[in-house]
């Protein structure tokens, strides 16, 4: 992908980031992986299920406060009183998809089942084993970077909240089995990961950078490579250094791509308070790495963003309870109603209405993301958030039930046409059988990915699923 | 239920056959779970041979390693902690304990910018300081190529911790020959060098550990002098060798076991080694943990916010103590009721006399604490904010100083009940041991009767006698070590613990995978039951058990094949 040329896109509030034109705006086409704007995929990854109407046992009967009612066109009318409300003035871009269903794979643990099949449609590389589970394949995410990437560079993958926890924080995105990518937490770091060198350089001092770096990366190369011609060396050596080699590139493509300076004092400003249990500090942490999400898929420098809010469960993160202003319990107890990570503590009073605001405040955070996006108005007068998808997902449906049916799966933004828009729909016509691969397949489609006969990508995560995508989504 | 191929010693053989077959506690061979036995057969390794077990080639420094390294490395004053903290977090390796999985440790976009960056800073902080500089420039060359080279050679020894062949000194003489055109204002000679050492601290030989031996002989490839060297200082120091390991290296002292047991000995005496000690144990006895401990304050209106840290330091003080200040055991750990308070630890154990906010050495009342388990820092991290928690206490027990891997239980546990006038230990069997039920599987047999021993003590780690009302009933059988030992309480238990070769067992297996980097497999079987089998007939202090480890045929030596 060439990015020689330069085009200021109009940001959000006057804002001027002066961004690459992306390579050959062509009229679109209602088809993926055809258009001419390079669609993208951004993941928003909430733990912990959505405050559904459902009964439990430690409140009784909740009502619905997430999906509209009534699926189908979505309106002011069917959104009110739900969290969905929130994205009430992007409507008109949203497919609200209501019955896609996890296979109820044995993770021994209801979150590590959700937190860690949620990208790969796969079951664990060890069953049974709970929070010491791993993937047995790759995640979406990781899968778009590779094959669509610009020089495949790895894809980004960002993480807010504390660090640590249960599943050991980072779990959604993986190289393939039992290979977990590490996440990037501080907000500063990734931007400068995303524009692949140090930020705050002059022209100058970036030009001194690159001639210098080349000179370094000829020498680390060639020894990278005489490690890899060592006849001893097991597969697993290889791939570790296969990973490095691919990493020692030619800075010049990343280094093209730039926030403005103020923006990036900001990001190194707020970044310092990314390892945070308060839910305002993670939430804030994740603004900015929407800001460094929308930046990287406006340039070209991946396909692919996924972003975590908190460990396996969130059980760290207290949001705050906006009617009081005092922090909640952390997430994980308000899902489960109770003071506890399992069922042992007491009953929270009003855990579903304190549920519900939390799913409020990320439906918030997405309404940023789909902001920032549809503030880039490209060449062609159209908006950058219709030129890809962005994904508002959850791992459970639902808290105290760790259900694996019904998982929240918002989408805004068509891919250049080719997913619905303004709907809430049910997949499969309502059938309870697992569908998570089809959904991943029909983003990963939208997104340009292929299948090895060079199809629509429909044959994505367990191989033992029936193959397909959820047609009822396509426009 | 796919399961891991497993590796276990006799005696957790029996233990697994007698209380394990549904809750999935064993010892997994998680560094190769196809793994065929030594020699590419299906053969067993013969029983009681000690022997060198896979490994990777190419372990990439942990982030601690690298902050070690480059501040011997480069002589500073002050380790560059904060560069590393530009590192992004390794992710989780699950299943093992300690975080040097070499299998884990790789160089993706991330962290290889971050290391780029770290090298570009460190390097200029070098080479525009004349006295850095000068602690680095060998003495006795006349040019400044000449110069160079000698730096290049001297220091790369260092770097790269083994001496540089020809082509490699002279690709990095390239790169110094470029210090003119890439930093334009530095003086060459100084230019070249801070490219030379960006060169060294991005090469992929400084960050990561290479074992190149490839010759065997009787069925195993030893170790150069050098890898050896590397080995030793990154087990036992997590930093680069110093230049008497060196030394010791290039005059083949290293080639015998009697010249790798005195340099051991040497760094076991190096105040690093007590970084390293004190990380093993914070991971075996799960003091991070202790970071989530939150009593609740209506319940223990005197704690304070600061238990959690007060806690994770007496761990800390307790483990140097014994294991360097009194050249102890681990039995001692499991069995001293000497330690280190503060004020507010001094209220929990029920001491007398005045304290302050500094930790002081105290002996507990022997009649209510015996060892690490007897202490706050455990007991409280493994309660709720009003309970103790046996059911975790005895999970803790079973997979960190059992060995034994606990099954994770079904979704959607019922609540515990209410407790209507019972015990806490009442109410935790009434609602885990109901015969025939999937909990009393695991409850009933194994991890219950490892954690009612504590209920004398509360969720803080207080003292009790009473519960609910009721009298404590802290008496139980758990199974240790394949045999069901009756005990009264935790006193008796720790006694238990200590005299289980199992037990020993082990914490020997936790040993040889921190300092291997790798999770135990088939061939560390006869170390870890010859070192078991010491430790518990009181024969092995904790220094000496490191030692033994470094100074095995499996640590100097590779194993014939390669790690798939």
């Amino acid at each position: 992908m060439k990015l020689s040329r330069r085009h200021v896109l109009q940001g959000l509030g006057g804002a001027m980031l002066g961004l690459p034109v992306l390579e050959g705006l062509l009229p679109r086409k209602a088809q993926a992986a055809e258009a001419g704007a390079l669609p993208f995929a951004i993941f928003l990854r909430q733990a912990d299920g959505v405050a559904a109407a459902q009964s439990t046992s430690e409140l009784g009967n909740e009502p619905e406060r997430f999906w509209p009612e009534p699926l189908g066109n979505l309106s002011t009318t069917t959104l009110a009183g739900k969290s969905l409300v929130e994205l009430a003035d992007h409507r008109a871009r949203l497919l609200v998809v209501r019955n896609v269903n996890m296979k109820d794979y044995n993770y021994g643990d209801g979150h590590a089942r959700g937190a860690i099949q949620c990208l790969t449609a796969r079951g664990p590389a060890v069953e049974g084993v709970g929070g010491d589970s791993e993937a047995s394949g790759e995640s979406l995410d990781h899968r778009i970077g590779r094959e669509l990437n610009p020089q495949k560079r790895d894809s980004l993958y960002l993480y807010a909240g504390q660090a640590g926890g249960w599943l050991g924080g980072p779990c959604i995105s993986h190289r393939g089995s039992a290979t977990r990518r590490a996440a990037l937490h501080d907000p500063w770091l990734a931007y400068q990961t995303m524009v692949g060198g140090p930020g705050g350089l002059t022209p100058e001092a970036r030009e001194q950078l690159l001639v210098r770096q080349k000179s370094l990366n000829d020498l680390v190369s060639g020894q990278l490579k005489a490690l890899q011609s060592r006849p001893e060396l097991s597969s697993t050596d290889r791939q570790r250094l296969d990973l490095h080699l691919s990493n020692v590139r030619d800075l010049e493509v990343a280094l093209s791509c730039r926030a403005r300076a103020d923006e990036e004092l900001r990001l190194q400003q707020q970044a310092p308070g990314y390892n945070s249990t308060d839910g305002d500090e993670v939430l804030a942490t994740v603004r900015l790495h929407m800001d460094i999400a929308v930046l990287a898929v406006a340039c070209g420098t991946t396909r692919s963003v996924a972003i975590q809010v908190g460990n396996g469960n969130d059980s760290a993160t207290r949001y705050r309870d906006p009617t009081t202003g005092q922090l909640m319990e952390n997430f994980h107890y308000i899902s489960h109603r109770r003071t506890s990570h399992d069922a042992s503590g007491g009953i929270i009073a009003g855990s579903d209405v304190l549920h519900s605001r939390v799913d409020a405040q990320f439906a918030q955070t997405f309404n940023y993301l789909l902001d920032r996006l549809a503030a880039y108005t490209l060449p062609d007068g159209k908006k950058l958030v219709d030129q890809g998808v962005s994904v508002w997902f959850n791992d459970l449906g639902n808290g105290p039930a760790h259900s694996a049916r019904h998982i929240p799966f918002i989408l805004a933004g068509s891919c250049n046409g080719y997913l619905k828009q303004g709907v809430a729909v049910t997949a499969a016509g309502g059938n309870a059988n697992p569908n998570l691969n089809k959904m991943l397949n029909t983003i990963g489609t939208a997104v340009g990915l292929k299948n090895a006969a060079g199809g629509a990508l429909d044959d994505f995560g367990d191989p033992t699923l029936p193959k397909g995508l959820l047609t009822e989504l396509l426009a | 239920m796919a399961r891991r191929r497993r590796w276990k010693s006799s005696a957790l053989l029996a233990a697994s056959l007698s209380f394990l077959s549904a809750c999935e506690g064993q010892i997994s061979d998680a560094a190769n779970p196809r793994n065929p036995g030594p020699g590419g057969t299906n053969n067993p390794p013969p029983a009681g041979v000690e022997q060198p077990a896979r490994s990777v080639r190419v372990a990439r420094l942990t982030h601690a390693q690298w902050v070690a390294s480059v501040k011997d490395l480069l002589k500073l004053d002050a380790a560059p902690t904060t560069l590393a903290q530009s590192f992004r977090a390794d992710p989780s390796q699950s299943g093992f304990l300690f975080d040097n999985d070499a299998r884990a440790l790789s160089v993706d976009e991330a962290l290889w910018g971050a290391y780029q960056r770290a090298a570009a800073d460190l390097a200029g902080q070098v080479a525009t300081d004349a006295t850095k500089l000068g602690k680095l420039l060998p003495a006795g060359s006349t040019t400044d190529e000449t110069r160079a080279k000698a730096f290049v050679e001297s220091f790369g020894l260092r770097a790269l911790r083994r001496p540089l062949t020809a082509d490699e000194v002279e690709a990095y003489l390239v790169l110094y020959r470029q210090g003119p055109k890439a930093y334009p204002t530095m003086a060459a000679f100084q230019g070249g060098l801070r490219m030379v050492l960006e060169g060294f601290l991005q090469s992929p030989l400084f960050l990561y550990r290479v074992e190149r031996s490839t010759q065997a002989a009787d069925g195993k490839v030893p170790l150069d002098a050098f890898e050896v060297a590397s080995r030793l200082s990154y087990s036992l120091w997590n930093s680069m060798p110093d230049d008497a390991l060196f030394a010791a290296a290039r005059e083949g002292l290293l080639a015998k076991r009697e010249g790798v047991a005195a340099e051991a000995r040497r760094m076991m005496a190096d105040p690093r080694a007590r970084d390293v000690v004190d990380a093993y144990h914070q991971a075996v006895f799960d003091v991070p943990r202790y970071a989530s401990i939150r009593p609740n304050t209506t319940r223990f209106p005197n704690v304070t916010a600061k238990l959690s840290e007060s806690a994770a330091k007496e761990n800390t003080l307790f483990v140097q103590d014994v294991v360097f200040g009194r050249k102890g055991r681990f039995a001692d750990l499991l069995t001293s009721r000497d330690t280190f308070v503060n004020d507010e630890l001094a209220r929990i154990y029920g001491l007398t006399g005045t304290f302050t906010a500094d930790f002081v050495p105290v002996a507990l009342d022997g009649a209510q604490r015996r060892g690490v388990l007897t202490q706050v820092g455990f007991l409280a991290s493994h309660a709720t904010s009003v309970d103790p928690d046996p059911i975790h206490r005895g999970v803790f027990l079973s997979e960190h100083l059992l060995c034994q891997k606990i099954g994770a239980p079904p979704a959607n546990i019922p609540a515990l009940p209410a407790p209507n006038g019972r015990t806490n230990r009442e109410v935790v069997s009434s609602h885990t041991e109901a015969p025939g039920t999937v909990c009393a599987s695991c409850h009933a047999t194994l991890i219950n009767p490892l954690g009612f021993p504590f209920e004398n003590f509360d969720a803080v780690g207080g003292y009790r006698t009473t519960d609910n009302g009721h009298p404590v009933d802290a008496a139980s059988t758990p199974g240790i070590g394949g045999q069901k030992v009756s005990v009264k309480d935790a006193l008796d238990m720790a006694d238990a613990l200590a005299n289980a070769q199992a037990v020993h067992e082990c914490y020997a297996r936790h040993w040889v995978e921190f300092l291997s980097g790798r999770p135990v497999a088939e061939e560390d079987g006869a170390l870890v039951a010859r070192l078991g089998k010491l430790s518990q007939a009181g024969q092995l202090p904790i220094v000496d058990l490191v030692v033994e480890v470094v100074t095995g045929v499996g640590f100097v030596n590779r194993h014939p094949e390669e790690l798939p």
